[in-house]
């Protein structure tokens, strides 16, 4: 086992019933990357998930910064920080209240980070959660998770349903305010457009299994998209890519970059391009 | 201990509204007593005075039978409140949907189950005293005016009252605790049916094949019952106030029966709280 990997998952296997949420998941995550977890809606991006942080039952082996997890403990959560979809912060509360608690609790929370944050922000500390607008929730989720000093930060969709100009804000935040190079940061989102600048690495996963964790630029030099006129659609068929794509007058593909065809117009792929070359499907 | 204090202090706030609802329903008692009093007085018909009662009982017997009885309707309303704050104890995060926020949190399952446990039952334990607070002194100067206040007996009749109530609601409110890891929803009310069902079942059973099964309703029924002033004969209390009293801490608090109300709470707090280590949070 690699002791310098923050997360290390074997043979993850996770059962709903009879119903295989995640399908003997290899998994290595080095420490200070950024990576991305892609996959269609029941992929299986949150049972993973939840089984890191030890809220799901499941075989196989979880280690996190060289430590067995085989079921909810107090110690996973000193060191992984977790922003689910923004609502999930407790309504009753008011803002105060939630970051005494939150303080109160956590050895590693940096109080004078917190209160930097909070007289720059414009939130009230004595409102309640539950009248707090949803963009004024993922500023108090992103106060909360920034002031604490954690190795690992984990997101799971957290800007569903969010506009773009704070879907912008909280990736920028994250970045700029979180991230360091002894800091790993693993975002399953469905805004992929959004979070491809930021991304290093790489996970993709298809009904239960990872079909790739790769580095992002390495991803994007083997592949790229080769274009043709319609009428030339078989010079791209004969190289078996999952999904053409059509536009006006033109067929597309994604396919390896050693590839040669002649009068193709060749592109640099995005992330989900090469989604859906490697995956497949539409709900990227 | 630091952690758990922030549990019991959050556990407070986001609990305060429900736990204060008693005083309020105090409060609004007293009020109509006070309006339904001024309209009596003022219309002539309001008349207290206990000592020209033809065969009154000793102020003794009426310090305590008084604040005893004075606490009998805030202690129904607290068993009342222990049962809607522990049977949401474990899943109101759930229908909150903060549970994944307050499991992410670096703290143990048991302190927050406790904390939980805790501000459900003690919480309105808390509120039992304020109001008893209040109405003792109430009592202590209505019967200073009315007939004569004995500190000591009253004292007595009041805690007697609020340590039955106490022990009910340990009893009551770990049960519904228990419930409400194994139910997601209504929790208590399930927990009885089964309880009922159960007893019927067993009643039925014992009937046809003349087994002997235990009752679970009965057993439940008897481990609450507490002694009541009424279960000791009115004849030896005015005989001898001090012994009567003593008598009925003995039924009430000085008995096994007291050890064994205490380690049933705590082992439906553990088996609850085994449940809800055990529950997968999708």
């Amino acid at each position: 086992m690699t002791q310098e990997n923050v997360i290390q998952v074997k043979n993850l296997t996770k059962y709903y019933g009879k119903f295989k949420a995640l399908d003997n998941v290899e998994l290595e995550i080095p420490p200070g990357r950024i990576i991305g977890l892609l996959g269609k809606n029941g992929a299986g991006k949150s049972t993973l998930m939840r089984c890191i942080l030890g809220f799901l039952k499941h075989k196989g082996e979880i280690e996190i910064l060289g430590k067995k997890i085989t079921k909810h403990q107090e110690s996973i959560h000193k060191n992984i920080a977790f922003i689910p979809d923004v609502n999930s912060l407790d309504d009753r509360l008011t803002v105060k209240q939630t970051m005494d608690y939150v303080s109160a609790i956590n050895s590693s929370w940096n109080n004078e980070k917190a209160m930097e944050l909070l007289a720059s922000s414009d939130l009230n500390p004595n409102q309640k959660v539950a009248n707090l607008s949803k963009g004024m929730k993922t500023k108090l989720y992103l106060l909360i998770t920034l002031s604490l000093d954690v190795k690992i930060l984990l997101l799971d969709e957290p800007t569903l349903g969010l506009d773009i100009v704070f879907r912008k804000e909280f990736f920028n935040t994250i970045l700029g305010e979180f991230y360091d190079e002894t800091k790993t940061i693993i975002i399953s989102t469905h805004q992929v457009e959004e979070v491809e600048q930021i991304l290093q690495d790489i996970i993709f996963i298809d009904e239960g299994k990872i079909i790739l964790q790769q580095n992002i630029e390495e991803l994007k030099n083997e592949y790229s998209i080769f274009t043709v006129p319609s009428d030339q659609k078989e010079k791209l068929e004969q190289h078996n890519p999952k999904v053409i794509n059509k536009t006006l007058g033109h067929v597309s593909a994604v396919l390896n970059s050693k590839i040669e065809i002649q009068s193709a117009q060749i592109n640099r792929p995005s992330l989900s391009d090469l989604f859906m070359e490697k995956v497949g499907g539409s709900n990227a | 201990m630091h952690k758990f204090k922030a549990l019991i202090r959050k556990d407070l706030q986001i609990s305060k509204k429900t736990l204060m609802i008693p005083i309020w329903i105090t409060a609004g008692f007293y009020l109509l007593i006070l309006l339904i009093s001024a309209f009596a007085y003022f219309s002539g018909k309001l008349s207290m005075d206990l000592g020209n009662i033809q065969g009154s009982p000793p102020s003794e017997t009426i310090n305590y039978i008084v604040n005893m009885a004075i606490m009998g309707l805030p202690g129904l309303i607290s068993l009342i409140f222990i049962i809607i704050l522990t049977q949401g104890a474990l899943n109101e995060n759930i229908r909150n949907n903060s549970e994944l926020f307050h499991r992410s949190q670096p703290v143990s399952i048991w302190y927050q189950s406790a904390s939980r446990y805790i501000v459900g039952i003690a919480g309105n334990w808390l509120v039992l005293f304020a109001i008893a607070i209040f109405n003792f002194l109430l009592v202590a100067i209505i019967l200073a005016i009315v007939d004569k206040f004995m500190f000591t007996t009253a004292l007595a009749g009041m805690a007697q009252s609020i340590v039955s109530f106490m022990k009910t609601g340990l009893i009551i409110g770990s049960l519904t605790f228990f419930c409400s890891a194994v139910f997601k929803d209504k929790a208590f009310l399930q927990g009885l049916a089964i309880i009922v069902g159960v007893q019927f079942l067993f009643i039925i059973l014992n009937a046809l094949m003349q087994w002997h099964l235990p009752l679970p309703l009965s057993y439940l029924i008897k481990l609450i019952n507490t002694a009541t002033p009424s279960s000791i004969s009115p004849e030896i209390f005015n005989e001898n106030v001090s012994y009567y009293i003593m008598e009925i801490w003995k039924k009430i608090l000085i008995n096994w029966n007291t050890l064994l109300q205490v380690a049933v709470s705590g082992v439906l707090f553990v088996g609850a709280t085994l449940i809800y280590k055990s529950r997968e949070i999708k």
